[in-house]
């Protein structure tokens, strides 16, 4: 048998876990951006697992009060996860404040003792009320499969509820997450909004959870911001991508789980797929963002170190007036390959001239060797005559400034030097280059 | 005529140790202050008692009168440069935008009047061409001169500033002071965190000396004395120290 894609949206059965996760994971991959810029993503993670033992609880009561009333469960299990998280956020808040515990202390003794809670109270539950359990243990990785239209409603409020904060408040939001101390003294309600956001994020951990799962649900927060702050230096954008990625996300898990299941006969568990999917997306963020994925970050470290390089060579050459390649491997120490290519792109650029393997500059070259030298020159009396730097250091950290120096420190070297001619070792620094 | 800030027997805790201890001072308004005192000397808590960013134990202070929560828009704050993440997401002009947020409130859109503003006070800090940077690619000094214009365009009557000038450059120090010593002769008032001594008879023409107890407080010439600057940085302190930590051993009942 084979589904359409589009089938998934509109399909009378498929179309509620569809809708639930993406709108879900939406409200889930928003909620995520203030928590992570407020470096509280631990806290997503420990209510979550705070959430266990209330379910248990909950379904437990539940249970013995209505024995034959099933289809209202998600009721308990809903109630039973709030004043659970809630009584982790106050375990929390009060080790922190009252006991002074360092915060990733604090977190981790409430993730541990609730979700041990959790397990203790399940166990007894395995031999006391059998079936019940079953329903519980779903719940610790999430089902998206039994979704009705209901929770297409819940789901899509939730998300709306926490756009239409995230959008109404956007500027109070972005000052209180900078600078929390400067919007409190500038009389913006810093409080509220915290309050507001850590209520946000407790609501969308439960109800993620029918389909997520405790385990996992912390990794739908956190993945796709992780992700979207890779591309961007806007909050804007940040918030949006985020969005994207989680209901992305979403939505790959939920159709790669079904897939599985229909064509391949695997049990693909959604709320591990979806966090999969979340997790994979970051993942190649944080590997091919063009600013500040891993991979970029690596190609312009080595086009610097060239540029280094081709510097480099460019001053040897500019105080030898001519050089010969094996004077030049034997000064620089690097391969050959490295040696050769650095020459061959120097040449290229119009710095260099090759006649038979020894090497002059062009006019052009010969300038830029000259302000290389300026801001070698420069640096070094820089550290000796303004901060009294004395020795052999004084070279090295040359050696290194030279290639980083902006036209701007320049000019601000040149005038709080007041325009020298001679560096600490009495050698002349060449004039700046007339523009 | 309402004092620019005026302290009580202001006494802050931290934990058991002792910030602030029986402050007790007034400023007028329209001076250039200087909070002069060593490392540890309770000068940053001061400002964020004045602004009730802490509660103290006891005691009151006041700005213009008013305890912290009902002068707020009046009041202008320079936190320290390295209390925020400059890697947050965010532009230069967003930052001074901020000085007119707590004007807008919690659903208040920007006006025209508030971006021209930012714009202008970006202009007067030498930030203009900076504006749309995202602030991590700033430079010390530029990142402090966005600090100060997200202060001017706040319009307040009274500045807050703790330690504007550490690890910025001479040239951004002396702009800054220069705006500051403007903003001084329209009338407002400045409270500047100050480290380096040989410059207080420059820049300030009040001066407050602060190590835990309250040095001095008074116009520069009477309180900027050697003998004074002993009693703040001096050997005498030590016997304080000693006595209060005694103190705060009985109290809790150690000794």
């Amino acid at each position: 048998m084979s589904i359409s894609f589009w089938e998934f949206f509109i399909h009378p059965v498929l179309r509620a876990p569809m809708w639930g996760c993406i709108l879900m994971c939406l409200a889930s991959s928003l909620i995520g951006v203030p928590i992570f810029l407020k470096k509280r993503s631990l806290l997503s993670e420990s209510l979550s697992h705070a959430a266990y033992p209330g379910v248990i609880i909950g379904v437990s009561l539940f249970a013995l009060l209505f024995p034959s009333g099933e289809e209202w469960v998600s009721i308990a299990v809903l109630i039973g996860a709030f004043i659970s998280s809630l009584l982790g956020l106050k375990a929390i808040e009060w080790l922190e404040q009252k006991g002074k515990a360092r915060s990733d202390a604090a977190l981790s003794f409430v993730l541990s003792v609730f979700f041990g809670l959790g397990i203790v109270a399940a166990s007894a539950m395995q031999s006391t009320l059998p079936v019940w359990h079953k329903q519980t243990q779903m719940l610790l990785f999430g089902q998206a499969a039994t979704m009705s239209d209901l929770h297409i409603a819940i789901y899509g409020a939730m998300a709306l509820l926490v756009s239409a904060f995230l959008f109404l408040t956007f500027r109070p939001l972005q000052a209180s997450l900078f600078d929390r101390n400067y919007s409190i003294s500038a009389n913006l309600p810093v409080a509220l909004l915290e309050k507001i956001l850590f209520w946000l994020l407790l609501i969308s951990l439960i109800v993620g959870i029918r389909s997520v799962g405790v385990v996992l649900m912390s990794g739908m927060v956190i993945a796709p911001v992780v992700a979207a702050r890779q591309f961007s230096e806007k909050l804007q954008t940040v918030f949006i991508l985020s969005g994207f990625f989680g209901a992305l996300s979403g939505l790959l898990g939920n159709y790669i789980s079904v897939i599985g299941s229909i064509s391949l006969s695997l049990t693909l568990p959604t709320g591990p797929m979806i966090v999969l999917a979340a997790s994979s997306i970051a993942v190649l963020s944080l590997l091919f963002a063009p600013k500040r994925g891993l991979v970029f970050r690596m190609l312009r470290v080595y086009a610097f170190r060239l540029r280094c390089l081709e510097e480099n060579l460019l001053k040897a050459i500019w105080k030898k007036e001519t050089a010969a390649f094996s004077d030049l491997k034997k000064d620089h120490q690097v391969s050959s390959m490295a040696l050769k290519y650095a020459l061959y792109r120097m040449k290229k650029e119009g710095w260099l001239i090759d006649q038979n393997k020894s090497f002059s500059l062009t006019d052009d070259g010969l300038q830029k060797g000259a302000s290389l030298v300026r801001l070698h020159r420069l640096w070094e009396l820089y550290l000796a005559e303004k901060l009294g730097v004395q020795g052999e250091h004084i070279h090295n950290t040359a050696e290194e400034m030279e290639h980083i120096l902006t036209p701007e420190i320049e000019a601000r070297l040149t005038d709080l030097l007041s325009d020298p001619t001679t560096d600490p070792h009495s050698q002349p620094i060449p004039k700046r280059r007339a523009r | 005529m309402k004092y620019a800030i005026e302290a009580k027997n202001l006494n802050v805790n931290y934990g058991k140790t002792s910030i602030l201890w029986d402050v007790t001072f007034r400023v007028p308004q329209g001076k250039l202050v200087g909070i002069i005192g060593p490392n540890g000397a309770g000068k940053s808590t001061l400002l964020k008692a004045a602004l009730g960013l802490v509660k103290p134990l006891s005691g009151k202070i006041s700005i213009l009168d008013l305890p912290a929560k009902e002068v707020k828009t009046k009041v202008a704050y320079v936190p320290q440069r390295k209390s925020v993440d400059w890697d947050f997401p965010i532009t230069a002009k967003e930052v001074v935008l901020m000085g007119r947020y707590g004007r807008l409130g919690l659903f208040g859109r920007l006006r025209k009047a508030d971006r021209v503003a930012a714009l202008e006070a970006l202009e007067l800090v030498g930030m203009a061409p900076f504006a749309h940077r995202q602030i991590s690619q700033l430079s010390g000094g530029q990142q402090q001169r966005l600090f100060i214009a997200r202060a001017l365009v706040q319009n307040a009557d009274i500045f807050l500033l703790d330690e504007p000038f550490a690890g910025v450059d001479l040239a951004t120090e002396k702009e800054i002071m220069a705006i500051l010593r403007r903003q001084k002769e329209a009338g407002k008032t400045i409270f500047i965190v100050h480290h380096d001594l040989p410059s207080v008879e420059e820049y300030f023409d009040w001066v407050l000396l602060l190590n835990t107890r309250l040095l001095g407080c008074g116009p520069l010439k009477e309180v900027f004395s050697r003998e004074n600057l002993c009693r703040a940085f001096g050997k005498s302190q030590l016997l304080f120290d000693e006595a209060a930590a005694l103190s705060a051993k009985s109290v809790s009942g150690i000794l």
